[in-house]
């Protein structure tokens, strides 16, 4: 959509604004997938776009066989995801849970191929997508339209979000995932069954990008190898919000899902990935410690 | 010839008979081959190529680098567009074609290099996406979408190498070229220079080997190399598009490499050639050699880590005999004999900062020939960040730092391990993977600047003079009494001899000054005996020392002087005896710690 068909310049830009928040608020969850095995494992997870995708087909052969709205098969959706997540784990993480980190990365890659190809295999190339959450609906607020398959979209990922925060922060399962991630070897010193934590670990940012697959793949469609872009912008979004920092991924998600559904608007959507990607490589040559900086400098 | 002078001849006609076998065996099939069979066999050398190139950044840099695919998609266009375009020959595309990916990777090398695994794995992806993005949205330049068709074969001051046999021959002698190139630039000390920045970069920093430089000549080889696989790519299917960049040939790449082999040449065509063919042999499965590709790939990183290559030469020296190596004889070197005149070491307002914390808040001190001065201070009182400043592992954050009246402050720790400070860690940084004597080996190569690339292309990390940097090693090992540990593994030495070993690597650079950090944890007293009568011969010999400690009685005895350290600042300085004796010290720090006499 090109601004001068819009009727005001701000109501537009009040249009694109929602529906950037609505994207980002996906990738937020991609993003928070991420950065919780990132922390419990200090590993990258190169799979969490695919997981992304496998959610969105999971989501729409589910809908196939149950012909229920999309809220009640999320939770389905979360749970199988959640299986898969332990699966991922045993296959690509336990096994080089004592070699260097980028042994990690490769096995996830790889995992990532399996994924993909699998999906190829089972649903074929062309664009599948979940049923909406509610309805197909829209809400008219002015002359800014809000879908509410959006408005759920930014509803979920923000129940999502805070049950996550709410988990961590105020649960003993959390604070043992906490400790887990913060210091292995302090916390299986202390009794917490840490092999456990990381699997749950894994098995809660696989939901986290399930869900984000069913509630992206409803108006993006979802194919075999969406999962590429989805990881590198959850990776771009961690850097910006600070290695490691859950609130700092959110927030990196967001501005993402801003800068990408803005700039694309007026300037077409290649111009911005690659305005992205070029942004990123600004930000990691200048501050690879991200915006809101990494844990200080280590004392020698 | 006597039998014994046959022996080295046999042996190497041995360790060569699987390669001409296998070369044989290549010619035979080719020469039978169909043309699709004789294509598919030429865009395996390329595959060769750009794996060959992989294992400099990836293997034996150990950098995750995911702009291989990219590099290799850059001389694929360069050659598309010069041969397809402008009808130049390959004398003049194939060079530029490694040319142009090895420029992109000089000017992002700077502020890439240094990051850290994770973020350097992202800024190369990055670099992957822009590049294909340009690839399809390069207009009528780069053909779009569509790509470029229309690319000529290899033509020869206007010979066209005809399709088929030909092209199959020409291909297959560049991958010959460049893996008599790989083979020359890594079989040496040089090869082992990378084992140790895999296995330790602290390590490769003390022995004087700069990081950055070696990280910098791997990720341009790789890239050059990527670009000439690219560019064969190019000639042998006529055709270019935005998919001989997609971010699939990185991770074919990558899936090939980490099956083979990361750091043997023989890895490079066992896991060029069966990811090229294994698709070809699975065709009756079509579509599933993708998920065979993900799941041998996974299989490989799980189950061999040192890939197919390093598997068979791990089964192969399990069935030949184990013979013991033969040990090298020690050199005789001279005594050091130091200059005397100016201080050895002078610290002037020495500062430095962690976020809000002041780790020293302007330390000055000095050290003069065959001076030990011992440092000691409660935890966090900043004696390690003393020592990282000096000796260039950490940046200073005001102060200088003069050595023998040489500014030293701005150097990099392996600049100033070359410049005559060495140094020793709380842990030993020893890369497990190497055995004790090449580590000093290593460090005697070091300063005598026979490593890297350069140095092995004129094969000064071979033969003779590594023999002779071997023996000079065993020198010092044998002066630290660690010559019968010189087979051991890093990895598996107990940790009385590790000491020695990190003086002898310490020694091996003929360093002024050593700095070590607590040298006496974890040692028997009858250990610590010998480690001071080492540093009063050390200091005797005219090396001055900085001996970070928290064992008094150890340390009383052997230093000449006490530095108190406390918040960053020194709190007293002088004789051990004035120092056990002065009251702030007693309430700061030896009072607390320990009941004196």
């Amino acid at each position: 959509m090109s601004p001068e068909k819009s009727r005001g310049s701000m109501t537009a830009f009040m249009q694109l604004a929602f529906n950037g928040l609505a994207l980002g608020a996906a990738y937020a969850l991609v993003a928070l997938g991420f950065v919780l095995v990132l922390n419990a494992t200090s590993a990258v997870n190169f799979a969490q776009g695919d997981l992304v995708m496998v959610g969105g087909y999971g989501a729409a052969a589910l809908a196939a066989v149950l012909p229920l709205p999309g809220i009640a098969l999320l939770p389905m959706v979360m749970a199988a995801m959640a299986l898969l997540g332990l699966a991922v784990a045993a296959l690509a993480y336990f096994p080089l849970m004592r070699r260097p980190a980028s042994a990690v990365f490769i096995s996830t890659i790889a995992v990532g191929l399996l994924l993909q190809n699998g999906a190829l295999h089972i649903f074929g190339p062309e664009p599948r997508a979940a049923p909406p959450v509610l309805s197909g609906g829209q809400l008219h607020l002015g002359h800014v339209v809000l879908p509410y398959q959006s408005l759920a979209i930014v509803a979920v990922a923000a129940v999502l979000v805070l049950g996550q925060r709410w988990l961590f922060a105020h649960t003993q399962l959390g604070r043992r995932m906490r400790a887990t991630a913060q210091d292995r070897e302090m916390a299986a010193a202390l009794g917490i069954p840490v092999r456990g934590m990381i699997a749950l670990t894994f098995a809660l940012a696989a939901a986290l990008a399930g869900a984000s697959g069913a509630l992206l793949s409803n108006q993006f469609f979802v194919t075999p190898t969406e999962g590429g872009a989805l990881i590198l912008k959850a990776y771009i979004a961690v850097v910006i919000g600070g290695w490691g920092s859950l609130e700092g991924a959110v927030l990196g998600a967001l501005l993402i899902g801003e800068f990408e559904t803005l700039v694309a608007a007026w300037f077409g959507y290649t111009v911005a990935s690659a305005l992205l990607y070029g942004a990123l490589l600004v930000i990691l040559m200048a501050r690879p410690q991200g915006f809101y900086g990494e844990a200080a400098e280590r004392r020698a | 010839m006597s039998s014994a002078a046959l022996a080295p001849t046999l042996r190497g006609l041995g360790d060569r008979a699987p390669w001409v076998l296998a070369a044989l065996c290549l010619a035979a099939y080719a020469a039978t081959a169909s043309p699709y069979g004789l294509r598919v066999l030429a865009l395996a050398g390329a595959q060769v190529v750009l794996v060959l190139g992989y294992q400099f950044i990836f293997g034996h840099a150990g950098a995750l680098s995911l702009a291989q695919g990219a590099f290799f998609g850059i001389g694929a266009y360069v050659t598309a567009i010069l041969g397809g375009r402008y009808g130049l020959g390959f004398l003049a595309s194939f060079p530029v074609s490694i040319l142009a990916p090895s420029l992109l990777a000089a000017a992002i090398a700077a502020p890439v290099l240094r990051l850290a695994t994770h973020y350097f794995a992202l800024a190369t992806l990055g670099l992957a996406q822009v590049a294909s993005l340009a690839a399809v949205n390069g207009g009528a330049f780069t053909g779009g979408a569509l790509g470029i068709t229309g690319v000529p074969g290899i033509v020869f001051f206007g010979w066209a190498v005809p399709r088929g046999l030909g092209l199959v021959a020409a291909v297959w002698l560049v991958v010959a070229a460049a893996s008599w190139l790989s083979v020359h630039l890594t079989r040496g000390l040089t090869g082992r220079a990378y084992a140790v920045l895999r296995g330790n970069p602290l390590a490769a920093s003390a022995i004087g080997l700069s990081e950055q430089r070696l990280r910098l000549a791997a990720f341009l080889l790789s890239a050059g190399y990527a670009g000439a696989a690219g560019a064969l790519h190019a000639h042998i299917l006529g055709v270019v598009s935005s998919e001989s960049m997609a971010f699939s040939v990185m991770v074919a790449c990558l899936a090939m490499t980490v099956i083979g082999g990361s750091t043997r040449l023989a890895g490079a065509f066992i896991g060029a050639l069966l990811l090229t063919y294994l698709p070809e042999w699975l065709r009756s499965l079509e579509g599933y050699s993708l998920l065979a590709f993900g799941a041998a790939l996974l299989a490989a990183i799980v189950a061999a880590p040192t890939g197919i290559a390093g598997a068979l030469a791990k089964a192969v020296a399990a069935l030949g005999r184990t013979e013991r190596p033969i040990l090298p004889t020690p050199a005789e070197l001279p005594v050091p004999q130091g200059p005397s005149g100016l201080s050895l070491l002078v610290v002037r307002g020495l500062a430095k900062r962690f976020g809000g914390i002041e780790a020293l808040k302007g330390l000055d001190l000095t050290i003069d020939r065959g001076e030990i001065l011992g440092v000691i201070g409660p935890n966090g009182s900043g004696k390690t960040t003393l020592a990282n400043l000096v000796t260039g592992f950490a940046p200073t954050g005001g102060g200088t730092v003069i050595l023998e009246g040489r500014n030293i402050t701005a150097l990099g720790a392996s600049e100033i391990a070359r410049a005559g400070v060495g140094r020793s860690f709380q842990n030993p940084a020893l890369p497990p993977e190497l055995t004790v004597l090449e580590i000093v080996t290593l460090a005697r190569a070091s300063l005598e600047d026979d490593l890297g690339f350069r140095a092995a292309l004129a094969g000064r990390d071979r033969s003779d003079r590594r023999e002779r940097h071997e023996a000079e090693a065993m020198y010092f090992l044998r002066s630290l009494g660690a010559d019968g540990y010189a087979h051991a593994l890093c990895a598996s030495l107990p940790y009385r001899a590790a000491w020695r070993v990190e003086i002898a690597r310490i020694l091996a650079l003929e360093p002024k000054l050593v700095i070590l950090d607590e040298p006496a944890s974890g040692l028997t007293e009858a250990e610590q005996g010998e480690l001071a009568r080492t540093l009063r011969r050390l200091a005797r010999l005219g090396l001055g020392l900085l001996v970070i400690e928290h064992n008094m009685p150890f340390l009383l005895p052997v230093a000449d002087r006490i530095l108190v350290l406390d918040e960053g600042r020194a709190i007293a300085s002088g004789k051990p005896e004035e120092v056990r004796q002065n009251p702030a010290v007693i309430s700061a720090y030896l009072g607390r710690k320990v009941g004196l006499a």
